[in-house]
């Protein structure tokens, strides 16, 4: 993979598309669960995203969560969502949310009721297997956020799932 | 702790993608000096796409640029094509090494001369052909030579689309 990367950022366009193909699974789980219906759309954007800057990216070994944190943003943003650091406050989880949770058919349905950045913490947290502190470096809020937001949204999923 | 709901396999959760379009987009959008054409062509996906990848045949046919095509070794690798093939325009011969997917299709000239992507997604069910072409010089300092590489694009589409619309008549069978 680095020889991959540093050839990309020589501007080789087979490496470039190279790349996309290899990041191509993790980029579409991680847009497809937060931008849902614009979720094609996010991949495209982070993809360019990711080219256009891959110079910036001094370590190819931290490509991952580099890619991460574009996709992440680049979700949000197509979703409508804030792309800057979510304050908590202006951020409740809406109790028709947590209503529609609670009767919703599928996980698309039941993400369609969170709000993006919302999505975003259920997927790195119960998709990607990050931890909290990972997840609060990744999206730049504090670790508490993550903690009471992840709780709140996997506490209507288990409600909504379990036997 | 397992996933809440979330112990429902990862699979289940939305996935998106990337079609062959976006891909070349995503390309066009990462090279200053690509140039490229977007349209629809009313013609079927199967036969727009088996004759963009007919080079030996049809590539001189559509871009004026390119006299005559030869190609010289042929591999597969699962649903992957890999060519080897020499394009010769003007009387000048360059050696592309061609990658050919269903409806992506990228052609390196040797020593990033040059740049071609062909994509292609089937519309109307297959009945019509949603048809990307972009070209490029991958090197530095080339981005100086796009507004002719977008009259260059604009006219092989332009004549993809004619031939294409026309039924492919002057093409082989």
């Amino acid at each position: 993979m680095d020889h991959l990367v540093r050839a990309a950022q020589r501007g080789d366009p087979e490496a470039m598309d190279a790349l996309v193909r290899d990041l191509m699974p993790y980029v579409g789980r991680v847009c497809g669960a937060i931008a849902l219906d614009r979720g094609d759309d996010a991949v495209q954007e982070t993809f360019i995203a990711v080219l256009k800057s891959l110079g910036s990216l001094r370590e190819p070994a931290a490509l991952k969560g580099w890619v991460r944190r574009i996709a992440v943003r680049e979700s949000i943003r197509v979703a409508g969502g804030r792309t800057v650091a979510m304050d908590p406050d202006i951020m409740p989880l809406p109790e028709a949310a947590l209503a529609d949770i609670a009767t919703s058919l599928d996980i698309r349905a039941t993400l369609a009721a969170l709000a993006p950045e919302q999505r975003a913490m259920l997927v790195l947290r119960d998709v990607d297997g990050l931890s909290e502190a990972e997840i609060a470096r990744a999206l730049r809020v504090p670790v508490g956020t993550v903690k009471s937001r992840v709780h709140r949204a996997r506490a209507a999923f288990r409600g909504r799932w379990q036997p | 702790m397992t996933g809440p709901g979330l112990d429902r396999p990862a699979n289940e959760w939305p996935v998106a993608s990337l079609d062959p379009i976006g891909r070349a987009k995503v390309l066009a959008a990462s090279i200053p000096s690509a140039a490229f054409h977007l349209g629809v062509i009313d013609a079927p996906y199967e036969a727009v796409w088996s004759h963009a990848i007919d080079f030996e045949n049809f590539t001189p046919q559509f871009d004026s640029q390119v006299d005559r095509v030869v190609i010289h070794n042929r591999a597969e690798e699962g649903d992957v094509t890999h060519l080897r093939m020499t394009a010769t325009s003007h009387g000048i011969s360059l050696p592309f090494r061609v990658r050919i997917e269903d409806g992506f299709c990228m052609m390196r000239g040797q020593a990033r001369l040059y740049l071609v992507v062909m994509a292609a997604v089937p519309e109307d069910g297959g009945a019509r052909t949603r048809f990307l072409h972009m070209e490029a010089i991958p090197r530095p300092g080339a981005g100086q030579f796009r507004r002719s590489i977008q009259r260059e694009v604009d006219s092989d589409f332009s004549n993809l689309k004619r031939l294409a619309e026309s039924g492919f008549p002057e093409c082989p069978a």
